[in-house]
């Protein structure tokens, strides 16, 4: 009896140990990113590293965001960036793109669900426009775009999120619609309701935290898009990764504590999104696939 | 006999109704995408570059720039480090995720922190995954200072400039960033699946690893499909991480399909021998993708049989 339980107490201590050692690996770039976008400018990449800033200063913060005077006369300024506004928007496209995702999503997935206006085999070819990488698209996407005069703007990004994001959006509220009895339906029907008012007063009201989730997730996807992105914005629109991204070709190179505070603006809404929604991330993820 | 009016109305509507509902997503396609797709196939016959003129008068040239493509063994290495990097990051982050939700499916003390803390890479932007990469992997970064100081041996590799490990470094990157998606699937696989059979083996006095091999992974299995089928997807599309670290190099080290899809058309503006790259890399893509639906169809059946038998056991 006391082997056993002392055998139990060894795999806990075992299992703790082990999880602390990935916690460290997984949390370590996030400290060393936050650390670093409190550091002066002496401390970014001195040897041997410091790993707390020594004192804490916010002239990075103040010199990304705000673009403060003081801080921009250095030699490390990066005055002719507007990461404001690209925060306005990266907001105003990956929200607009998203509600139209989940919108038009959600509706298509009731569709499926109970008219099974899309069969299985096209619900998975549906698939496709999220697993064929975008890459094979981007050149001809981006002449098409400026023949409609489309690049460099909003809309433009909008749509193509709009659309690849769709996949996402129908299969995860699908997987939601498809845990709503259909007795209420049938009753509403018999009462008289229409059936759009029967999907926006009646089904779509009873998933709600389902499409919060829904709406959330692809909010990641949307805000941290890259590639797309990178193209058909110009000099115009452009969104915080993209922002971010300007610094590759800076001169200087290592302008590590401005990296940072700016990628510690970026990354915070998105964990905070994702942890919000941390208990149906696996669902996202999986199509709808995986519940829990 | 023929349908009443009145059903007759009910199905015409019902059609309304069904066409009102698909047609967004056809105009989208249509719009959008279609355009797009025969836009990428006129220029893998035509030859087009920035430098040529308007590009509605390029010079059609049939299957030659296929030809040039498929000789051109820059192409064949993307091909080949593409494959290799999605794989070994699949079966990184696999292995990683497993057995993080191994130790974790069962209730304990921190479990909520531990969670909280292990999805947190997964919750970060990739660019910014790759210039925090930067700052921590230059040859007198903090990872090697730390690893040396904690072995005590004097650790330095070139992570980023030397070209024999450069892709491992952003194959590492992949296995930190998405590992988390690996583990939240399957620790929410392992915590479906039905306890009985467990149950059962116990009181039969199987031991531990039996019940592992035999219960528990069998019933696991749709889920370990679809997390390494949705792994590899992704991985074969990574760019902004390759991208945004290395633009491919040291020389060609890190140059996978994507990255060097980007570099032919934006850099050397060679716009249709991109294309006829891209449309090479989309049908290979739709080849493998189409192998991973029929497997993800049968995982996905057995799946919501399971899930199923979860609803009616709650319900009884």
């Amino acid at each position: 009896m006391t082997s056993k339980s002392r055998r139990r107490r060894i795999a806990a201590i075992l299992r703790y140990a082990a999880l602390t050692a990935w916690a460290v690996v997984a949390f370590f770039p996030i400290f060393w990113m936050i650390s670093t976008s409190f550091k002066p400018d002496t401390q970014w990449f001195a040897w041997p590293p410091f790993y707390f800033p020594h004192p804490p200063t916010l002239s990075n913060y103040l010199n990304v965001w705000f673009g403060a005077e003081e801080y921009a006369a250095t030699q490390y300024a990066i005055s002719s960036q507007k990461p404001l506004i690209s925060l306005m928007n990266s907001t105003i496209i990956a929200g607009t793109s998203t509600l139209l995702s989940v919108l038009f999503g959600s509706v298509l997935a009731y569709g499926v669900s109970r008219y099974r206006i899309l069969s299985e085999t096209r619900m998975f070819q549906l698939l496709m426009l999220r697993m064929i990488p975008p890459i094979v698209i981007v050149a001809p996407l981006s002449l098409y775009y400026s023949a409609l005069g489309l690049l460099d703007s909003m809309t433009g990004l909008i749509l193509i999120y709009f659309l690849t994001t769709l996949p996402y959006a129908v299969w995860m509220t699908k997987s939601f619609i498809d845990e709503v009895p259909r007795e209420i339906e049938q009753a509403a029907e018999i009462l008289g309701a229409s059936r759009w008012r029967t999907i926006f007063e009646i089904v779509l009201p009873l998933i709600r935290s389902g499409l919060v989730a829904t709406f959330l997730f692809i909010l990641i996807l949307t805000w941290s898009e890259y590639l797309l992105a990178l193209i058909i914005t110009k000099t115009q629109v452009t969104t915080l990764p993209i922002e971010l991204s300007k610094y590759q070709g800076t001169t200087e190179g290592r302008v590590y504590g401005r990296q940072a505070a700016l990628s510690v603006g970026i990354t915070i809404p998105l964990i905070i999104v994702g942890l919000i929604i941390r208990r149906h991330l696996a669902r996202g993820f999986s199509f709808g696939m995986v519940r829990r | 006999m023929q349908p009443s009016p009145r059903a007759l109305s009910r199905r015409r509507a019902i059609r309304w109704f069904r066409w009102s509902i698909l047609a967004p997503l056809i105009v989208l396609l249509a719009v959008v995408l279609m355009p797009v797709l025969l836009l990428q196939l006129y220029f893998s016959f035509h030859q087009w570059s920035v430098y040529l003129g308007s590009w509605s008068e390029a010079e059609y040239v049939g299957l030659d720039l296929f030809g040039e493509v498929l000789a051109d063994p820059r192409f064949g290495w993307a091909v080949v480090r593409s494959l290799a990097f999605a794989t070994g990051s699949t079966i990184g982050c696999f292995l990683v995720g497993f057995a993080l939700a191994f130790l974790m499916y069962k209730p304990f003390r921190g479990q909520a922190l531990y969670y909280t803390i292990f999805i947190l890479p997964m919750l970060t932007v990739p660019v910014v995954v790759a210039y925090t990469a930067e700052m921590l992997l230059y040859q007198s970064g903090p990872i090697n200072d730390l690893i040396s100081r904690i072995t005590g041996i004097e650790f330095k590799p070139m992570w980023l400039t030397d070209p024999n490990i450069a892709l491992m470094t952003v194959m590492l990157l992949e296995i930190w960033n998405w590992a988390p998606f690996s583990f939240i699937i399957l620790l929410a696989g392992l915590a479906a699946i039905p306890k009985e059979p467990i149950e059962a083996a116990e009181i039969l006095g199987a031991p531990r690893w039996r019940i592992f091999w035999e219960v528990q992974l069998p019933l696991l299995r749709p889920v370990i499909f679809l997390a390494l089928v949705l792994r590899f997807l992704e991985a074969m599309a990574e760019f902004p991480k390759t991208w945004a670290l290395l633009q491919g190099g040291p020389g060609t080290a890190t140059e996978t399909l994507p990255v060097y899809i980007f570099l032919t058309t934006w850099q050397y503006f060679e716009i249709s021998k991109g294309a006829v790259m891209s449309y090479i890399v989309m049908v290979m893509m739709i080849v493998i993708v189409l192998f991973a639906i029929r497997l993800l169809r049968r995982e996905k059946r057995s799946l919501d049989t399971m899930y199923g038998q979860a609803a009616r056991e709650a319900a009884a």
